[in-house]
């Protein structure tokens, strides 16, 4: 194998809440410069499969690797849980998530969103972490917003921000929950532009979308959920171009 | 029921502190402490309903006098209060030759008029509140249908009012009780004051005031529960119906 | 101007004293009602329950009982330890349980149930969207709430910490009663020296009137720095 360990690596992912299986074992292996999409209608458990890839939620079981280190669980009466939260703390920082719903810090400006983990967390110089967010905010097309709140931005604009954000840790890997869902139609061509420059400077990234022409133009790999399964995976010629189950060909029909 | 008394009898014969003698002083001290919430709750809330429709008039010579008394009452304490009514009763011109000075120099009649000017004080602010939530829409109903403000006032804000008011003065009720234990300091034989004196006499802090925070804290619940009970009576048609 | 009689710098004095009181119970009822709320937010069935019966008894209690109890009770035990230490260890101390310490703590620890309820409230009013992305940044659980939880949270909680404020300083005045020399014992023994309540009494509540103004500036002033960001100011 490569000298560079995978970014990222899940194998057999389970996770039930309560009576209800959401995941039945899933894997995933992200290498470098892979952009993964997973769709699924509602509750084929993508987003909880992808909350279970920092930990938001804690699988049940299966393994988790990040860059080449593998997360350490221990079960207690509460189920099982992370053996050191130093180290989860320390995977989560080399994976951001950007959230459907954007997240970003009510109380503070853009700038301050931007620059509060790399210092904090990376402990970066502020100095050195304020020239990154600049450089970024430029990128996402904000500089004019650096010093707004969220509040007094668009949904687009927060998204915006809030990729600039996940950008400003260096991250390993990127995860995007749903990063267009909660937006009007007419902001979601500029947050997706944003990804597909990303993509194309060969960031890794696992995304889960309902926007299909993101996951077409864009993924090395598509992954299609249903019910805490994958029921079909690949490049988007093949799983996108000529769907094998009755399932995802129906999924797919209504938009095309 | 034999058993509880001969457990009660046995638990005073085991003792020095709790005898019959001290019972009744508490006994006396929850009489007292009731007859002081109660009376002063009474004549506060008759005082607080006029004066929570003047606090929200419109006309700032109405409401202006009402919101100072309540902004001074409601700022300073009530053991302030109680002192300047209790020491200061004795220094109003003549009042030693009018009928009103053998009620006034005892203690509890002070002590009664500074708190009910106190919770008055509380209550309006409480009822203004409640007054100000009424829905625009029931006050234009009633407009509609032709009712004068005075009839309006009447028949549909102060109903619904005070029913609002309701949990709210159901906290000052409890903060009433709790506040009456003050008493005690201008002499008065109230349940806080009873502690006091049997503390005096046996040193025995724990015994006393363990004892009667246990008296305090049965009487807290019991309020607690009357009003959640009313509450329920009241406010059932705020409540979504069952399906 | 009022001639106070020379009673003048002993009031300002006691007016330190309702100060110095006042802050130092706020202080420590804020850090009780910190853990009093963390501890009724916690997975732990006994620290729920101890948290609950805390708040629960407190408020069902005068606070002038529980103030006798802690300081006329707090005496005998300190002396009960002395006594010990004598009898036992042949080391004579005496310890003046003081009447300062007794009314903080009291204060304090009556307060703190309070401040418990409304912080709380506050905690579980943040959006958990803002702690999820503070936790998938790699943040620790104490950045989170240094950085995050708890700015956040002060925002809903200053409208009922600065209700409490106003309540305690109050309540400062009963240490009078247990001996502690604050302005309002000050104003009564001096009513009663003098014969002239009015001198002295009206003052100290005007003194009252004034903290509880400012303070209500200060807090409207707080109020806005924490409501940075949030629209509608």
């Amino acid at each position: 194998m490569a000298a560079t360990p995978t970014p990222l690596e899940v194998r057999n992912i389970k996770k039930r809440f309560g009576d209800t299986e959401v995941l039945k074992g899933l894997s995933l292996q992200a290498q470098k410069g892979d952009v993964i999409t997973m769709i699924g209608a509602s509750g084929s458990g993508k987003s909880t499969f992808l909350r279970c890839m920092n930990l938001l939620e804690q699988p049940d079981d299966g393994d988790l690797i990040v860059h080449g280190e593998p997360v350490r669980f221990k079960t207690t009466k509460h189920g099982r849980e992370p053996e050191d939260w130093k180290q989860v703390v320390q995977m989560r920082a080399k994976l951001s998530m950007v959230f459907q719903s954007f997240n970003l810090w009510a109380h503070m400006t853009l700038l301050e969103n931007i620059i509060e983990a790399p210092i904090h967390v990376l402990k970066k110089p502020k100095k050195e972490a304020l020239e990154h967010a600049h450089a970024l905010l430029d990128r996402v097309g904000l500089s004019a917003r650096a010093n707004a709140y969220p509040a007094q931005m668009s949904g687009g604009q927060q998204q915006r921000g809030a990729i600039a954000r996940a950008l400003a840790m260096d991250p390993e890997v990127m995860l995007f929950d749903e990063p267009t869902s909660a937006l009007d139609p007419e902001l979601v061509g500029d947050v997706l532009k944003v990804m597909h420059g990303l993509a194309e400077e060969g960031r890794t990234m696992v995304v889960v979308t309902h926007e299909m022409s993101f996951a077409r133009d864009v993924s090395s790999q598509v992954i299609y959920l249903h019910q805490g399964l994958v029921e079909e995976a690949g490049p988007p010629d093949q799983v996108l171009g000529n769907p094998q189950s009755p399932r995802l060909q129906q999924f797919l029909a209504p938009k095309y | 029921m034999l058993d509880i008394s001969t457990w009660f009898n046995d638990l005073l014969a085991g003792n020095t502190i709790f005898t019959a003698d001290t019972l009744g002083y508490y006994w006396e001290g929850l009489v007292t402490t009731t007859q002081l919430v109660f009376l002063s709750l009474i004549a506060g809330l008759i005082l607080a309903v006029p004066l929570a429709i003047m606090r929200s008039s419109k006309h700032k010579w109405i409401s202006l006098p009402v919101y100072l008394y309540t902004y001074v009452f409601r700022g300073t304490p009530l053991l302030i209060q109680l002192y300047i009514i209790y020491y200061g009763v004795v220094f109003i011109d003549g009042i030693q030759e009018t009928f009103l000075w053998p009620v006034l120099r005892e203690a509890f009649y002070p002590a009664l008029i500074a708190f009910t000017l106190n919770t008055a004080a509380y209550t309006t602010e409480i009822f203004r509140g409640a007054i100000k939530a009424t829905a625009q829409g029931e006050i234009e109903a009633a407009r509609a249908y032709g009712m004068s403000p005075r009839l309006m006032m009447r028949r549909i804000i102060l109903p619904s009012a005070f029913r609002r008011a309701l949990p709210a003065y159901g906290n000052e009720v409890i903060f009433m009780l709790h506040a009456s234990a003050i008493a005690s300091v201008v002499t008065l034989m109230d349940l806080t004051g009873a502690a006091r004196f049997v503390y005096a006499r046996y040193y025995a802090p724990f015994e006393a005031f363990l004892f009667v925070a246990a008296i305090y804290l049965c009487l807290t619940f019991a309020i607690l529960f009357f009003f959640r009970y009313l509450e329920k009576k009241l406010l059932a048609h705020l409540r979504p119906q069952d399906a | 101007m009022i001639d106070l009689q020379g009673y003048g710098p002993r009031l300002i004095e006691g007016a330190g004293v309702t100060i110095q009181l006042a802050v130092l119970s706020l202080i420590l009822a804020i850090i009780l009602g910190l853990l009093t709320a963390t501890a009724k937010m916690s997975r732990n069935w006994f620290l729920r329950r101890t948290a609950t019966v805390y708040t629960t008894l407190i408020r069902g209690v005068p606070d002038l009982v529980l103030m006798m109890l802690l300081f006329f009770g707090g005496q005998i035990g300190v002396n009960a330890i002395s006594d010990m230490l004598y009898y036992n260890y042949d080391i004579d101390i005496y310890i003046n349980f003081n009447a300062f310490a007794a009314g903080v703590l009291t204060i304090g620890f009556i307060f703190g149930a309070y401040m418990g309820e409304t912080f709380r409230g506050a905690f579980m009013a943040v959006d958990n969207g803002q702690i999820e992305a503070g936790k998938a940044y790699g943040m620790s659980s104490s950045l989170v709430f240094r950085r995050i939880r708890f700015p956040q949270m002060m925002r809903h909680a200053l409208p009922g910490l600065s209700n409490n404020w106003m309540v305690l300083l109050k309540t400062t005045a009963l240490v009078s009663v247990i001996g502690l020399t604050d302005m309002v014992r000050v104003a009564a023994e001096a009513s009663r020296a003098t014969h002239e309540p009015f001198t002295f009494l009206l003052p100290v509540a005007v003194v009252y009137l004034l903290i509880a103004s400012v303070s209500e500036w200060i807090f409207a002033r707080l109020q806005k720095r924490y409501d940075i960001g949030f629209g509608g100011q």
